[in-house]
Protein backbone atom coordinates (compact mmCIF):
# COMPACT_ATOMS: atom_id res chain seq x y z
CA UNK A 1 0.00 0.00 0.00
CA UNK A 2 1.40 3.72 -0.98
CA UNK A 3 1.88 6.15 1.81
CA UNK A 4 -1.13 8.29 1.04
CA UNK A 5 -0.58 10.74 3.71
CA UNK A 6 1.06 13.58 4.03
CA UNK A 7 1.70 14.15 7.91
CA UNK A 8 0.29 17.68 7.98
CA UNK A 9 -2.83 16.78 6.69
CA UNK A 10 -5.70 15.96 9.28
CA UNK A 11 -6.78 12.35 9.77
CA UNK A 12 -8.14 10.62 7.21
CA UNK A 13 -10.00 7.40 6.41
CA UNK A 14 -6.41 6.28 5.69
CA UNK A 15 -5.11 7.27 9.47
CA UNK A 16 -7.88 5.65 10.98
CA UNK A 17 -7.27 2.34 9.47
CA UNK A 18 -3.64 2.65 10.72
CA UNK A 19 -4.81 3.12 14.00
CA UNK A 20 -7.75 0.18 13.81
CA UNK A 21 -5.00 -1.91 12.83
CA UNK A 22 -2.82 -0.97 15.26
CA UNK A 23 -5.29 -1.57 18.00
CA UNK A 24 -6.14 -4.72 16.66
CA UNK A 25 -2.44 -5.97 16.65
CA UNK A 26 -2.26 -4.34 20.30
CA UNK A 27 -5.27 -6.34 20.99
CA UNK A 28 -4.28 -10.04 19.92
CA UNK A 29 -1.02 -9.83 22.00
CA UNK A 30 -2.70 -8.46 24.82
CA UNK A 31 -5.16 -11.62 24.55
CA UNK A 32 -2.67 -13.77 24.52
CA UNK A 33 -1.14 -12.22 27.19
CA UNK A 34 -4.11 -12.39 29.23
CA UNK A 35 -4.60 -16.33 28.43
CA UNK A 36 -1.05 -17.77 29.23
CA UNK A 37 -0.78 -15.10 32.49
CA UNK A 38 -4.15 -15.41 33.91
CA UNK A 39 -6.25 -17.97 31.59
CA UNK A 40 -8.98 -15.68 31.23
CA UNK A 41 -11.02 -17.01 27.76
CA UNK A 42 -9.99 -16.26 24.33
CA UNK A 43 -12.93 -15.14 22.99
CA UNK A 44 -14.46 -13.13 25.91
CA UNK A 45 -11.22 -11.16 25.94
CA UNK A 46 -11.27 -10.21 22.50
CA UNK A 47 -14.56 -8.83 22.87
CA UNK A 48 -13.15 -6.59 25.47
CA UNK A 49 -10.65 -5.47 24.16
CA UNK A 50 -12.34 -4.64 21.17
CA UNK A 51 -14.43 -2.51 23.81
CA UNK A 52 -11.40 -0.38 25.04
CA UNK A 53 -10.02 -0.44 21.50
CA UNK A 54 -12.87 1.03 20.15
CA UNK A 55 -12.91 3.69 23.13
CA UNK A 56 -9.75 4.82 22.73
CA UNK A 57 -10.25 5.38 19.20
CA UNK A 58 -12.88 7.05 19.84
CA UNK A 59 -10.76 9.40 22.28
CA UNK A 60 -7.92 10.20 19.78
CA UNK A 61 -10.13 11.04 17.28
CA UNK A 62 -12.01 13.30 19.50
CA UNK A 63 -9.14 15.04 20.18
CA UNK A 64 -8.04 15.77 16.71
CA UNK A 65 -11.42 16.56 15.52
CA UNK A 66 -12.69 18.68 18.47
CA UNK A 67 -11.75 22.05 18.03
CA UNK A 68 -10.52 22.17 21.91
CA UNK A 69 -7.18 21.64 23.45
CA UNK A 70 -8.36 18.54 25.65
CA UNK A 71 -6.09 15.38 25.55
CA UNK A 72 -7.71 12.15 24.23
CA UNK A 73 -7.10 10.57 27.99
CA UNK A 74 -9.88 12.69 28.87
CA UNK A 75 -12.23 12.08 26.60
CA UNK A 76 -11.44 8.15 26.72
CA UNK A 77 -12.19 8.20 30.12
CA UNK A 78 -15.00 10.03 30.37
CA UNK A 79 -16.69 7.52 27.37
CA UNK A 80 -14.80 4.26 29.91
CA UNK A 81 -16.80 5.84 33.07
CA UNK A 82 -20.20 6.78 31.47
CA UNK A 83 -20.19 3.69 29.86
CA UNK A 84 -19.85 1.49 32.78
CA UNK A 85 -22.51 3.59 34.92
CA UNK A 86 -24.24 1.62 37.00
CA UNK A 87 -27.81 1.92 35.49
CA UNK A 88 -26.49 2.33 31.74
CA UNK A 89 -27.89 0.02 29.72
CA UNK A 90 -24.21 -1.05 28.57
CA UNK A 91 -22.86 -1.21 31.56
CA UNK A 92 -23.95 -4.77 31.90
CA UNK A 93 -22.21 -6.46 28.65
CA UNK A 94 -19.18 -3.53 28.99
CA UNK A 95 -18.16 -4.74 32.46
CA UNK A 96 -18.81 -8.17 31.91
CA UNK A 97 -16.34 -8.20 28.65
CA UNK A 98 -13.49 -5.54 30.15
CA UNK A 99 -13.67 -7.95 33.52
CA UNK A 100 -12.38 -10.90 31.00
CA UNK A 101 -9.10 -8.53 30.58
CA UNK A 102 -6.47 -8.02 32.77
CA UNK A 103 -5.10 -4.74 33.69
CA UNK A 104 -1.36 -5.89 34.09
CA UNK A 105 -1.84 -7.68 30.59
CA UNK A 106 -2.32 -4.85 29.07
CA UNK A 107 0.41 -3.04 30.94
CA UNK A 108 3.00 -6.11 30.18
CA UNK A 109 2.31 -5.56 26.83
CA UNK A 110 2.31 -2.11 26.96
CA UNK A 111 5.71 -1.88 28.77
CA UNK A 112 7.18 -3.96 25.92
CA UNK A 113 6.59 -0.91 23.69
CA UNK A 114 7.48 1.48 25.79
CA UNK A 115 11.01 -0.88 26.57
CA UNK A 116 12.00 -0.74 22.69
CA UNK A 117 10.72 2.61 21.93
CA UNK A 118 12.80 4.09 25.24
CA UNK A 119 16.16 2.31 23.99
CA UNK A 120 17.19 5.13 21.67
CA UNK A 121 17.09 7.35 25.26
CA UNK A 122 19.44 5.00 26.67
CA UNK A 123 22.51 7.26 26.84
CA UNK A 124 20.74 10.32 28.01
CA UNK A 125 19.50 8.06 30.81
CA UNK A 126 22.50 6.70 31.57
CA UNK A 127 23.88 10.47 31.90
CA UNK A 128 21.38 11.14 34.41
CA UNK A 129 22.85 8.33 36.78
CA UNK A 130 23.19 7.82 40.27
CA UNK A 131 21.41 10.93 41.29
CA UNK A 132 18.15 10.29 38.84
CA UNK A 133 18.12 6.80 41.52
CA UNK A 134 18.04 9.25 44.75
CA UNK A 135 15.66 11.49 43.37
CA UNK A 136 13.02 8.17 42.17
CA UNK A 137 13.27 6.94 45.86
CA UNK A 138 12.52 10.24 47.53
CA UNK A 139 9.52 10.62 45.14
CA UNK A 140 8.53 6.97 45.88
CA UNK A 141 8.45 7.79 49.45
CA UNK A 142 7.18 11.33 49.47
CA UNK A 143 4.27 9.63 47.62
CA UNK A 144 3.76 6.96 50.15
CA UNK A 145 4.00 8.96 53.25
CA UNK A 146 2.08 12.32 51.80
CA UNK A 147 -0.81 9.75 51.13
CA UNK A 148 -0.55 7.62 54.79
CA UNK A 149 -0.43 11.10 56.78
CA UNK A 150 -3.15 13.03 54.83
CA UNK A 151 -5.26 9.71 55.04
CA UNK A 152 -4.65 9.17 59.00
CA UNK A 153 -5.44 12.91 59.62
CA UNK A 154 -8.89 12.76 57.43
CA UNK A 155 -9.74 9.12 59.39
CA UNK A 156 -8.92 10.67 62.45
CA UNK A 157 -10.65 13.99 62.09
CA UNK A 158 -13.51 11.85 60.86
CA UNK A 159 -13.80 9.40 63.83
CA UNK A 160 -13.45 6.63 61.93
CA UNK A 161 -11.94 3.89 64.27
CA UNK A 162 -8.83 1.61 63.89
CA UNK A 163 -10.78 -1.43 63.69
CA UNK B 1 -11.28 30.80 26.94
CA UNK B 2 -12.72 27.76 26.27
CA UNK B 3 -10.78 24.43 25.78
CA UNK B 4 -7.13 26.17 27.14
CA UNK B 5 -8.05 24.34 30.35
CA UNK B 6 -6.19 21.42 29.97
CA UNK B 7 -2.86 23.01 28.81
CA UNK B 8 -0.93 25.68 30.03
CA UNK B 9 0.64 28.01 27.06
CA UNK B 10 4.20 28.58 27.34
CA UNK B 11 6.43 31.83 27.63
CA UNK B 12 5.23 32.70 24.24
CA UNK B 13 1.15 32.06 24.74
CA UNK B 14 1.66 28.83 22.31
CA UNK B 15 0.01 25.72 23.17
CA UNK B 16 2.69 23.29 22.47
CA UNK B 17 1.39 20.19 20.06
CA UNK B 18 4.77 19.10 18.68
CA UNK B 19 4.08 15.79 20.09
CA UNK B 20 0.70 14.85 18.55
CA UNK B 21 2.22 16.24 15.59
CA UNK B 22 5.13 13.90 15.36
CA UNK B 23 2.91 10.88 16.50
CA UNK B 24 0.37 11.53 13.81
CA UNK B 25 3.28 11.69 11.27
CA UNK B 26 4.76 8.57 12.58
CA UNK B 27 1.44 6.75 12.79
CA UNK B 28 -0.22 8.04 9.72
CA UNK B 29 3.18 8.06 7.54
CA UNK B 30 4.48 4.93 8.08
CA UNK B 31 2.29 2.07 8.25
CA UNK B 32 3.44 1.04 11.61
CA UNK B 33 0.91 -1.72 11.63
CA UNK B 34 3.24 -3.67 9.38
CA UNK B 35 6.36 -3.28 10.77
CA UNK B 36 6.45 -6.94 11.86
CA UNK B 37 9.25 -7.01 13.40
CA UNK B 38 8.03 -4.78 16.01
CA UNK B 39 5.26 -6.37 16.76
CA UNK B 40 6.07 -10.43 16.34
CA UNK B 41 9.41 -8.86 18.75
CA UNK B 42 6.71 -7.55 21.49
CA UNK B 43 4.24 -10.75 21.64
CA UNK B 44 8.13 -13.06 21.85
CA UNK B 45 8.87 -10.88 24.67
CA UNK B 46 4.97 -11.05 26.55
CA UNK B 47 4.99 -14.63 25.80
CA UNK B 48 8.10 -14.81 27.41
CA UNK B 49 7.14 -13.00 29.95
CA UNK B 50 3.94 -14.32 31.06
CA UNK B 51 5.38 -18.11 30.53
CA UNK B 52 8.25 -16.85 33.50
CA UNK B 53 5.30 -15.53 35.32
CA UNK B 54 5.61 -13.91 38.96
CA UNK B 55 8.63 -14.15 40.74
CA UNK B 56 8.61 -13.83 44.60
CA UNK B 57 11.68 -14.02 46.48
CA UNK B 58 11.40 -14.13 50.04
CA UNK B 59 14.03 -12.01 51.94
CA UNK B 60 12.53 -12.13 55.58
CA UNK B 61 9.32 -13.37 56.93
CA UNK B 62 7.37 -10.40 55.95
CA UNK B 63 9.64 -8.70 53.36
CA UNK B 64 9.37 -10.40 49.96
CA UNK B 65 10.81 -9.06 46.18
CA UNK B 66 7.89 -9.54 44.02
CA UNK B 67 8.97 -9.42 40.35
CA UNK B 68 6.18 -9.55 37.66
CA UNK B 69 6.01 -9.98 34.11
CA UNK B 70 5.81 -6.29 33.39
CA UNK B 71 9.44 -5.49 34.80
CA UNK B 72 10.54 -8.53 31.78
CA UNK B 73 8.85 -6.96 29.27
CA UNK B 74 9.91 -3.43 29.52
CA UNK B 75 13.49 -4.90 30.04
CA UNK B 76 13.87 -6.91 27.28
CA UNK B 77 12.52 -4.79 25.14
CA UNK B 78 15.38 -2.27 26.13
CA UNK B 79 17.67 -4.98 26.33
CA UNK B 80 16.64 -5.86 22.25
CA UNK B 81 17.03 -2.15 21.25
CA UNK B 82 20.33 -2.54 22.71
CA UNK B 83 22.14 -5.72 22.23
CA UNK B 84 24.27 -5.98 19.33
CA UNK B 85 23.20 -9.35 18.27
CA UNK B 86 20.06 -8.29 17.88
CA UNK B 87 19.58 -6.79 14.16
CA UNK B 88 16.03 -6.82 14.09
CA UNK B 89 15.40 -4.16 16.38
CA UNK B 90 16.87 -0.37 15.19
CA UNK B 91 16.18 3.21 15.22
CA UNK B 92 13.02 2.31 12.95
CA UNK B 93 11.40 0.50 14.99
CA UNK B 94 11.76 2.62 18.30
CA UNK B 95 10.30 5.41 16.58
CA UNK B 96 7.31 3.10 15.81
CA UNK B 97 6.71 1.79 19.23
CA UNK B 98 7.07 4.92 20.65
CA UNK B 99 4.67 6.22 18.51
CA UNK B 100 2.38 2.88 18.93
CA UNK B 101 2.84 3.76 22.67
CA UNK B 102 0.46 7.26 22.61
CA UNK B 103 -2.23 5.52 21.23
CA UNK B 104 -1.89 1.97 23.51
CA UNK B 105 -1.78 4.45 26.37
CA UNK B 106 -5.51 4.89 25.55
CA UNK B 107 -6.71 1.29 26.16
CA UNK B 108 -5.37 1.32 29.85
CA UNK B 109 -7.12 4.54 30.50
CA UNK B 110 -10.06 2.92 29.15
CA UNK B 111 -9.42 -0.22 31.03
CA UNK B 112 -9.23 1.85 34.36
CA UNK B 113 -11.98 4.68 33.22
CA UNK B 114 -14.50 1.05 33.15
CA UNK B 115 -13.52 0.08 36.32
CA UNK B 116 -13.79 3.61 37.66
CA UNK B 117 -17.67 4.11 36.21
CA UNK B 118 -18.41 0.78 38.19
CA UNK B 119 -17.44 1.19 41.52
CA UNK B 120 -18.75 5.36 41.55
CA UNK B 121 -21.02 4.79 44.31
CA UNK B 122 -18.11 3.13 46.25
CA UNK B 123 -15.97 6.45 45.65
CA UNK B 124 -18.44 8.34 47.36
CA UNK B 125 -19.08 5.63 50.25
CA UNK B 126 -15.37 5.41 51.55
CA UNK B 127 -15.88 9.24 52.62
CA UNK B 128 -13.32 11.96 52.36
CA UNK B 129 -10.08 9.97 53.31
CA UNK B 130 -10.28 8.36 50.03
CA UNK B 131 -10.41 11.23 47.94
CA UNK B 132 -8.30 13.80 50.16
CA UNK B 133 -5.09 11.61 50.73
CA UNK B 134 -4.43 11.51 46.64
CA UNK B 135 -4.17 15.25 47.37
CA UNK B 136 -1.29 13.83 49.73
CA UNK B 137 0.80 12.76 46.41
CA UNK B 138 2.10 16.25 46.44
CA UNK B 139 4.23 15.86 48.41
CA UNK B 140 6.75 14.81 45.59
CA UNK B 141 7.45 18.45 45.15
CA UNK B 142 9.03 18.86 48.37
CA UNK B 143 11.84 16.83 46.38
CA UNK B 144 12.05 19.33 43.98
CA UNK B 145 14.99 21.17 46.01
CA UNK B 146 16.83 18.57 46.26
CA UNK B 147 16.53 17.75 42.52
CA UNK B 148 17.59 21.18 41.90
CA UNK B 149 20.69 20.84 44.17
CA UNK B 150 21.48 17.42 42.39
CA UNK B 151 22.20 19.44 39.36
CA UNK B 152 19.11 18.69 37.26
CA UNK B 153 17.33 21.47 35.27
CA UNK B 154 14.25 20.99 33.22
CA UNK B 155 14.14 17.16 34.13
CA UNK B 156 13.72 17.71 37.57
CA UNK B 157 9.34 19.17 36.39
CA UNK B 158 9.30 15.84 34.86
CA UNK B 159 11.12 13.93 37.48
CA UNK B 160 8.57 15.47 41.12
CA UNK B 161 5.61 16.72 40.03
CA UNK B 162 4.67 12.57 40.65
CA UNK B 163 5.34 9.54 41.53
CA UNK B 164 6.02 8.86 37.97
CA UNK B 165 3.75 5.48 37.09
CA UNK B 166 2.15 5.20 33.43
CA UNK B 167 -0.73 7.80 33.84
CA UNK B 168 2.23 10.21 34.81
CA UNK B 169 4.20 9.65 31.86
CA UNK B 170 1.33 10.08 29.65
CA UNK B 171 0.45 13.25 30.63
CA UNK B 172 4.11 14.26 30.96
CA UNK B 173 4.62 13.57 27.18
CA UNK B 174 1.44 14.60 25.84
CA UNK B 175 2.22 18.03 27.91
CA UNK B 176 5.91 18.23 27.08
CA UNK B 177 6.79 15.93 23.62
CA UNK B 178 8.82 12.75 23.95
CA UNK B 179 12.15 14.05 23.94
CA UNK B 180 11.54 17.33 25.67
CA UNK B 181 14.21 17.23 29.24
CA UNK B 182 10.82 17.13 31.04
CA UNK B 183 9.33 13.78 29.49
CA UNK B 184 13.25 12.68 30.02
CA UNK B 185 12.78 13.23 33.63
CA UNK B 186 9.68 11.85 34.01
CA UNK B 187 10.95 8.81 32.00
CA UNK B 188 14.03 8.17 33.96
CA UNK B 189 11.92 8.31 37.28
CA UNK B 190 9.53 5.46 35.42
CA UNK B 191 12.42 3.00 34.67
CA UNK B 192 14.46 3.24 37.65
CA UNK B 193 11.14 3.13 39.72
CA UNK B 194 10.08 0.16 37.67
CA UNK B 195 13.19 -1.82 38.59
CA UNK B 196 14.19 -0.63 42.19
CA UNK B 197 10.49 0.70 42.90
CA UNK B 198 8.88 -2.36 43.72
CA UNK B 199 11.74 -3.75 45.98
CA UNK B 200 12.30 -0.40 47.63
CA UNK B 201 8.52 -0.10 49.18
CA UNK B 202 8.40 -3.50 50.33
CA UNK B 203 11.29 -2.50 52.76
CA UNK B 204 10.05 0.62 52.80
CA UNK B 205 6.05 -0.28 54.34
CA UNK B 206 7.79 -2.56 56.72
CA UNK B 207 9.78 -0.60 58.23
CA UNK B 208 6.89 2.02 58.45
CA UNK B 209 4.77 -0.31 60.05
CA UNK B 210 7.00 -1.23 62.64
CA UNK B 211 8.27 2.61 63.72
CA UNK B 212 5.05 4.91 63.18
CA UNK B 213 1.57 4.46 64.47
CA UNK B 214 -0.81 5.37 61.48
CA UNK B 215 -4.31 4.44 61.19
CA UNK B 216 -4.70 0.70 59.36
CA UNK B 217 -6.68 2.14 57.09
CA UNK B 218 -4.24 5.00 56.27
CA UNK B 219 -1.72 2.57 55.26
CA UNK B 220 -4.31 0.53 53.21
CA UNK B 221 -4.57 4.10 51.00
CA UNK B 222 -1.44 5.11 50.97
CA UNK B 223 0.17 1.60 49.47
CA UNK B 224 -2.38 2.34 46.20
CA UNK B 225 0.56 4.89 44.81
CA UNK B 226 -0.44 4.27 41.23
CA UNK B 227 1.23 1.24 40.08
CA UNK B 228 0.36 -2.44 40.58
CA UNK B 229 3.39 -4.17 41.08
CA UNK B 230 4.39 -1.20 43.98
CA UNK B 231 0.11 -1.90 45.21
CA UNK B 232 1.32 -5.34 45.86
CA UNK B 233 4.51 -4.83 47.24
CA UNK B 234 3.13 -2.46 49.55
CA UNK B 235 -0.32 -4.50 50.64
CA UNK B 236 1.54 -7.77 51.23
CA UNK B 237 3.48 -6.54 54.94
CA UNK B 238 0.30 -4.25 55.33
CA UNK B 239 -2.10 -7.49 55.64
CA UNK B 240 0.35 -9.32 57.70
CA UNK B 241 1.14 -6.19 60.16
CA UNK B 242 -3.24 -6.08 60.74
CA UNK B 243 -4.40 -9.62 61.12
CA UNK B 244 -8.27 -9.55 60.67
CA UNK B 245 -8.85 -6.40 58.51
CA UNK B 246 -7.74 -8.39 55.24
CA UNK B 247 -10.55 -7.51 53.57
CA UNK B 248 -11.11 -3.61 54.19
CA UNK B 249 -7.48 -3.42 53.92
CA UNK B 250 -7.70 -4.94 50.15
CA UNK B 251 -10.60 -3.20 49.52
CA UNK B 252 -8.90 0.42 50.43
CA UNK B 253 -5.60 -0.71 48.84
CA UNK B 254 -7.08 -1.30 45.70
CA UNK B 255 -9.87 1.66 45.44
CA UNK B 256 -6.80 3.84 46.18
CA UNK B 257 -4.72 2.30 43.63
CA UNK B 258 -7.37 2.77 40.88
CA UNK B 259 -8.56 6.45 42.53
CA UNK B 260 -4.32 7.21 41.95
CA UNK B 261 -4.62 6.22 38.57
CA UNK B 262 -7.71 7.98 37.37
CA UNK B 263 -8.31 11.01 40.07
CA UNK B 264 -4.55 10.89 40.28
CA UNK B 265 -4.04 11.95 36.44
CA UNK B 266 -6.50 14.90 36.93
CA UNK B 267 -4.40 16.00 40.18
CA UNK B 268 -1.17 16.22 38.18
CA UNK B 269 -2.86 17.73 35.05
CA UNK B 270 -4.19 20.92 37.23
CA UNK B 271 -2.34 20.77 40.07
CA UNK B 272 0.40 18.92 40.31
CA UNK B 273 2.54 20.02 37.00
CA UNK B 274 1.62 23.74 37.18
CA UNK B 275 2.52 23.55 40.55
CA UNK B 276 5.72 22.28 40.04
CA UNK B 277 6.08 24.58 37.06
CA UNK B 278 5.78 27.62 39.18
CA UNK B 279 8.12 26.56 41.93
CA UNK B 280 10.86 25.61 39.27
CA UNK B 281 10.33 28.81 37.70
CA UNK B 282 11.17 30.69 41.33
CA UNK B 283 13.69 28.54 42.84
CA UNK B 284 15.83 27.58 39.81
CA UNK B 285 17.16 30.85 39.56
CA UNK B 286 17.65 30.76 43.35
CA UNK B 287 19.27 27.27 44.07
CA UNK B 288 19.97 25.64 40.31
CA UNK B 289 23.15 24.34 39.78
CA UNK B 290 25.06 24.06 36.25
CA UNK B 291 23.12 21.63 33.86
CA UNK B 292 24.20 17.59 34.02
CA UNK B 293 22.52 16.83 30.30
CA UNK B 294 23.45 19.56 27.83
CA UNK B 295 19.66 21.44 26.18
CA UNK B 296 19.91 18.66 23.00
CA UNK B 297 17.99 19.58 20.23
CA UNK B 298 15.12 16.95 18.67
CA UNK B 299 16.57 14.78 15.67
Amino acid sequence: MPDLIDGSENVSVHGIFNWILLLAIFSVITVIANYLGYKHPIADSLVGMGILSFITLIGVWLERELPFNISSILYISVIGILIAFPGMPTSEVVLYYVSKVELLAIVTVFLAYVGIGMGKSWDEFKALGWRAVVITVLVIAATYYGAAIVAHIVLVLTGVPAA
Amino acid sequence: MPGEWIFIPDKDGQIEHIYREKTDKRILKKNPWRDLRLHGTVLVLVVIAELIGTIRIPITKDVAITIMPLIYTIILGLAFYLVKPIKWIHRKQARIAEGAMMLFIGVLIAKLAVSSGQSISLIFEMGPALILQELGHLATILVLPIALLLGFKKEAIGMTNSIGREPNVAVVVDKYGFNSPESRGVFAIFIIGTVIGTIFISFLVTFSLSFIPLHPYAYAMASGVGSASMNAAAIGPTLAAFPGLETQIEAFAGFSNLLSFCVGIYIVIFIALPLTEKIYNWLEPKIGREALVPEKEDE
